[in-house]
């Protein structure tokens, strides 16, 4: 049983900026297994088999695939190695046939040059699907199909490449339960022709279905490599987030005072299903849950940035519908996302221009004091601490930790708010500036501010919330008051086992 | 400002960039270089007459380029603005002919410009199409409706409507220059010190950003077509005032001599980024060029290929200095 693996990976380290997401992680896949990699939001998993799909460049490491040694690997070259990675989208061409994606780039050709034989290729076609026992019509639209369907046709399309890996990074996280049901199977009977398979899942009860082995990572470390039948689903939970305390920061208890806001059955169709919750000042609430859980969107729709389709949102006992981000500032709702880069900063503008953005808009009149700007600027630096050399210089020249620190001080300047939106206050963040942003987060509670902290970080998420909302494919399906709450437990709420 | 890093009330000091760091500053060298170059060959290049003559040819590029700037600023384009001033200027010639008031003059040329390049920005917000692409089909569109209306004949004001074009304050400078000088300072205190020039800032650099800082995108750049197309309106009245007649290819390329001015003025297309000041020199430089091939009697059908090159070297720069904002060329600080 123990033949050479297909795929090896040894001590891969990779950076991002000043997060090392990935530890010395070794990795390998035999022929005919299924291997799968669990580990929390952020744990390294998409990471490590991007660079397996030559997707990312690690640091440092090698790669051995079927006992070479590959330096430079790229997308294109992990094709012809036969290494496949399957997503849940992308890669098909929509206005094109099933068939004609099963042979894109690899196009039969008929006798005349330069023109394809169709019906060759749909003979072809369906011969693969039958084989495969999938059922799909080679004449169709891709534009048509499914996402489940189009998985069933990316791995078609593999297996006609020779693939001799298959990589799936949650491939049912969007699957109705009998198309999940249908896919693992059909991994199955992959693997029992020799395929090697590498499966990412949260859902661990699929995991221990399918899996020969599994790896677990955390923090960009691996934990372990384990038989599945070794260990079982509460020893990986426990060891999937499993820290030191020392990793958890030590806050003080703050008063909590009456209900500032209170959201009732809040509903967009097939992102966010009849949440309801409420928020007190002084309060910190937290939001949980693994990627895709609705959480980002729920918080969306009270800044008036989406729309919802039913529900109410109360906020000191008035009702407010805010259409717009503008609205819900007005209202004095503030909002960090969890994407500075995307959805924060200003890249080319100062610093003291990222700073006053929002303040200058809900201020009247229609010039700016450009005085008062520098004031109000030198102010936040110093209480925010924001290392920065002078005022004209580029947010974009900044660290990560002060890039935030400044577009969460340009919401501190916003005094009349009452409630604060963070999404991911602490994402790529380093310790000593993050430490920094919890006291800011205390200070405003402190304040009699409410706080809506949404975190994919655990640690962070029992350190500093009051209370924890914990989101599953759109509901809010527990609210813990966070006493003695475990990570294993909430992990366990998060996946829902 | 004082520097003592024990003060608890320190203000942020204001960033010290070396003079030479900026666009600016090679622009007007290598316009120093150039006269004295074309001074030197032919003198009459410093004469009072030809000075004048080049601050009156850079009027109304000057004016373009300042609505360009801040059009380039918010993240979008208009290559249309050389068809506009044709069919504006057709427009406003055949009024002049049949004597209508000056009054209703300047309201039609300020508004059909306006009521022009608020189309070209309305079709591309609403139908999310790049501004690039709508503007270059309304450019056939307005270059078609002057056609259309004149029938393609050239239409002559006879000496009315000079003032505007051809008066010289003590005999030297044109109003036209003054008027373009006045433009410049508007439109430098629009970006500098108003809550509109920052918001173009913003949504030319990062629109997600913006809209979540509570900024109406749509309202934003709308108002930069807005202005831009009363300053291509005013530029319309002084070319045709200057030249005295008007024709539906009157201001063909000049959009491009007003995108390469601002472009080589240091505002990236990429948008969010630039001034008023780069763009002033830009100008200048345009115009010194235009008047030493003149001057050194170059073929006027290679000048066309030199503005050509003119432009792509532009673009050039600009796609160098987007390299240095992403930090590929600059280094990290702090």
């Amino acid at each position: 049983m123990m033949e050479n693996p297909v795929v090896e990976l040894r001590s891969i380290v990779k950076i991002y900026g000043e997060h090392k997401v990935l530890k010395n992680v070794d990795f390998d896949l035999r022929a005919g297994e299924i291997h799968c990699l669990v580990g929390e939001n952020g744990a390294g998993k998409s990471t490590l088999i991007k660079i397996l799909a030559g997707a990312v460049i690690p640091e440092s490491g090698e790669i051995i695939i079927q006992g070479k040694h590959v330096k430079a690997l790229n997308p294109r070259l992990a094709i012809e190695l036969g290494i496949t990675t399957v997503y849940q989208d992308a890669e098909l061409v929509d206005s094109l046939t099933v068939a004609e994606n099963v042979f894109l780039g690899s196009e039969i050709n008929s006798r005349l040059p330069f023109k394809i034989n169709k019906r060759k290729q749909v003979e072809e076609a369906r011969r693969i699907f039958g084989k495969l026992g999938i059922d799909l019509n080679p004449d169709e639209y891709v534009a048509n199909l499914s996402t489940a369907q189009k998985q069933l046709l990316q791995i078609a399309k593999a297996l006609h490449r020779s693939a001799k890996v298959i990589i799936m990074d949650e491939p049912t996280s969007s699957l109705g339960l009998e198309e999940a049901r249908s896919l693992l199977n059909l991994l199955k009977m992959l693997k029992s022709q020799g395929l090697g398979i590498i499966y990412i899942s949260h859902y661990l009860n699929e995991v221990f279905e399918i899996a020969d082995r599994l790896t677990i990572l955390k923090d960009g470390e691996k934990v372990g490599t384990f038989s599945s039948n070794d260990i079982d689903v509460n020893q990986v939970i426990k060891k999937m987030v499993g820290r030191d305390t020392a990793l958890f920061f030590q806050r003080r208890p703050i008063q909590i005072k009456d209900v500032l806001l209170s959201v009732k059955g809040l509903t967009k169709k097939g992102v966010v299903e009849n949440v309801s919750f409420d928020v007190r000042r002084g309060e910190i609430f937290g939001i949980g849950g693994l990627v895709g859980s609705g959480r980002t969107e729920l918080v969306s729709l009270l800044y008036g940035a989406e729309r919802p389709d039913k529900g109410e949102i109360l906020l000191n006992n008035e009702k407010i519908e805010p259409k717009s981000p503008l609205e819900a500032m007005k209202k004095g709702i503030c909002f960090v996302s969890e994407d500075r880069k995307r959805y924060g900063m200003f890249p080319g503008r100062n610093l003291v221009e990222n700073l006053v953005i929002a303040k200058n808009k809900l201020s009247r009149g229609f010039l700016l004091s450009l005085n008062q700007e520098v004031t109000l600027s030198s102010e936040m630096v110093r209480r925010l601490s924001i290392a920065v050399a002078d005022r004209d210089q580029l947010i974009e020249e900044l660290s990560g930790g002060n890039q935030q620190k400044t577009i969460i001080g340009r919401w501190l300047l916003n005094s009349g708010a009452m409630l604060y939106i963070f999404d991911e206050p602490t994402k790529g963040v380093d310790i000593g500036a993050r430490e920094q942003i919890y006291e800011i987060i205390l200070q405003l509670a402190e304040q009699g501010k409410s706080i809506i902290m949404v975190s994919s970080d655990m640690p962070e998420l029992l350190s500093m919330s009051d209370r924890i909302g914990v989101m599953r494919n759109g509901e809010m399906t527990h609210i813990l008051d966070n006493r003695n709450v475990k990570e294993e437990d909430l992990m366990k709420l998060f996946i829902g086992v | 400002m004082v520097e003592s890093k024990s003060s608890n009330n320190r203000v942020l000091s204001k960033g010290k960039k070396p003079i030479y760091r900026n666009q600016w500053f090679f622009l007007l060298l290598a316009e120093v270089v150039l006269a004295i170059i074309t001074g030197s060959i032919n003198p009459r290049f410093f004469g009072i007459s030809n000075i004048t003559n080049i601050l009156e040819q850079i009027a109304v590029l000057g004016i373009l380029a300042s609505g360009m700037t801040m059009l380039i600023i918010s993240g979008e384009i208009d290559i249309s603005v050389g068809a506009n001033i044709g069919l504006v200027s057709c427009v406003i010639a055949m009024m002049i002919k049949n004597n209508v008031s000056y009054l209703w003059i300047v309201v039609v040329a300020l508004g059909l410009a306006a009521f022009n390049s608020v189309l070209v920005g309305s079709s591309s917000l609403i139908f999310k199409a790049p501004s690039f692409i709508t503007s270059l089909g309304f450019l056939s569109v307005f270059r078609g409706t002057a056609y259309a209306i004149t029938k393609g004949v050239f239409q002559t004001i006879y000496g009315k409507f000079e003032a505007l074009g051809l008066t010289r304050i003590w005999n030297i400078l044109p109003l036209g220059f003054l008027i373009g000088i006045l433009i410049y300072f508007v439109s430098h205190f629009l970006l500098k010190y108003t809550k509109l020039g920052r918001h173009f800032y913003a949504v030319g650099s990062n629109p997600a950003a913006a809209y979540l800082s509570g900024i109406s995108i749509f309202r934003t750049k709308l108002l930069a077509f807005l202005i831009n197309g009363l300053l291509v309106g005013l530029a319309s009245m002084i070319l045709l005032s200057r030249v005295g007649a008007a024709q539906p290819t009157t201001g063909s390329g000049l959009e491009l001599r007003a995108i390469g001015a601002v472009v080589i003025g240091g505002t990236p297309l990429s948008g969010g980024k630039g001034n008023i000041l780069g763009t002033f020199f830009g100008v200048l430089l345009m115009g010194i060029i235009s008047n030493t091939l003149n001057m050194l009697r170059v073929n006027p059908y290679f000048q066309e290929v030199v503005f050509g090159i003119f432009i792509v070297a532009s673009l050039a720069v600009s796609a160098f200095s987007a390299y240095a904002g992403k930090g590929i060329f600059k280094k990290r600080i702090g």
